[in-house]
């Protein structure tokens, strides 16, 4: 049995924690559930700290040369001229790494970049939200109801219990960001009515196992698992159980 | 031919295996090096090394590692090659005062600032557990320490960081 210190303790060091003697005890003790709660909140702007602002990659140029666009800039002077770099390093290495690195990117950008922004994107928005995977008890009917009404959908009950539900804003469009209790764990959907994708996409990201699959008519769904142990068909599994439970009103 | 059409699909695979990494692998060297520019340098020698080590990379699953190994190794090498002069931290901020003045969001430049104030020995853990999703084991792994020390300092840091944000820390468990 633990105590309130040592649950604090061990979430300050991993407030993603599943440990069971931690969830049981936030259950039983209402100042620590506060707490709890109060931290979600820190970890999530922490998490939109921490994720600085950098431009993605051209196809010409593997590292951006200009500012990043909400970088906090440390340096009195954050961008080198050209002319200062090749001071510190061979113009030939520069050159190299651009077209090394920039080799075979034209013939597989359009492909592969498009795919793995929206899974990044998907997998960005679930990092600054932390506090979603905390609770495994269902919310209220109204608050789920809430969150869907943008998407034209309702959950039927073979989804599960839906333990978070917000109509979270996402790439310019607010979409339902729900988590619903699988048996293998917390399971997160992000239905995305106005995204398309064209076949299934797996990834793994961050530690977020998930997969986007396109929906005819209704755009895409994302779902995602922090549990590692599931492999691609699980994952698949468990999206078409959610993508199955899904009633479309419109 | 057929050859070369696997080593061309491989080629490309690593190429955009780089390109999803790299968002993060510079954020990473950004709070590593508390500079950007610095940072830049170390991603770009970063993906250099990786580009020609990649036949050493087995299996995809282990890119994350594998790239994170290479940042910390070449940031290491940056220190000592250039012999870059450390810098107190208060000044800077002082100097950048203005546009951290400007920012829409106070709040998280707040909390930057809070971040960037830690010591090396928390922040890097904290980093590599809250953007690069490790987990302690992992960096437990790629700091060379052991697990129970990966805890403390993810405590520690979050203490600390809580304090200096103004958090209210009432709640906050004893060392």
């Amino acid at each position: 049995m633990i105590d309130c210190n040592q649950a604090r303790r061990a979430l300050l060091a991993e407030p993603e924690s599943a440990d069971p003697e931690i969830r049981a005890h936030r259950e039983k003790c209402p100042e620590c559930a506060e707490y709890f709660e109060r931290l979600g909140r820190f970890e999530t702007r922490l998490a939109s700290a921490i994720r600085l602002g950098v431009h993605a990659a051209s196809t010409s140029e593997p590292v951006p040369a200009g500012p990043v666009d909400n970088v906090v800039p440390l340096q009195s002077a954050p961008v080198r001229s050209a002319a200062a770099r090749t001071v510190h390093r061979p113009r030939w290495l520069a050159l190299a790494a651009s077209v090394l690195v920039a080799a075979g990117v034209a013939a597989v950008l359009w492909l592969a970049v498009p795919r793995a922004s929206l899974a990044g994107d998907v997998v960005a928005h679930m990092a600054g939200e932390p506090q979603a995977w905390l609770s495994d008890s269902a919310v209220p009917a109204a608050r789920l109801s809430a969150a869907i009404a943008d998407a034209h959908m309702r959950l039927l009950p073979d989804a599960g219990v839906v333990s978070y539900a917000a109509s979270c804003e996402f790439r310019g469009h607010h979409v339902p960001h729900l988590v619903v209790q699988d048996t293998s764990g917390p399971v997160t959907v992000m239905v995305l009515v106005h995204e398309s994708a064209r076949s299934a996409v797996n990834f793994d990201e961050q530690g977020y196992r998930g997969v986007i699959l396109p929906v005819p008519g209704h755009g895409a769904i994302a779902v995602l698992t922090r549990n590692k142990s599931l492999g691609t068909a699980a994952v698949d599994r468990i999206a078409a159980r959610v993508v199955g439970a899904i009633d479309w009103t419109a | 031919m057929r050859a070369q059409v696997g080593e061309n699909q491989k080629r490309a695979r690593f190429q955009a295996l780089c390109q999803s990494l790299r968002p993060d692998l510079l954020r990473f060297a950004i709070w590593l090096s508390r500079d950007r520019s610095i940072a830049e340098d170390v991603v770009q020698e970063t993906l250099l090394r990786a580009w020609k080590a990649q036949d050493s990379l087995e299996d995809e699953k282990a890119a994350k590692p594998w790239f994170l190994t290479i940042v910390r190794r070449e940031y290491a090498r940056t220190f000592e090659r250039k012999r870059l002069p450390t810098v107190d931290l208060d000044d800077l901020i002082a100097s950048e005062e203005p546009a951290l003045g400007a920012a829409d969001e106070q709040n998280l430049t707040e909390l930057r600032l809070a971040i960037f104030k830690l010591p090396d020995e928390y922040r890097e853990p904290l980093v590599l557990q809250v953007l690069m999703g490790c987990s302690t084991a992992e960096i437990a792994a790629q700091l060379n320490l052991s697990t129970p020390a990966v805890l403390t300092r993810l405590f520690r840091a979050r203490r600390q960081l809580r304090v200096l944000c103004g958090e209210d820390t009432t709640l906050d468990p004893e060392e």
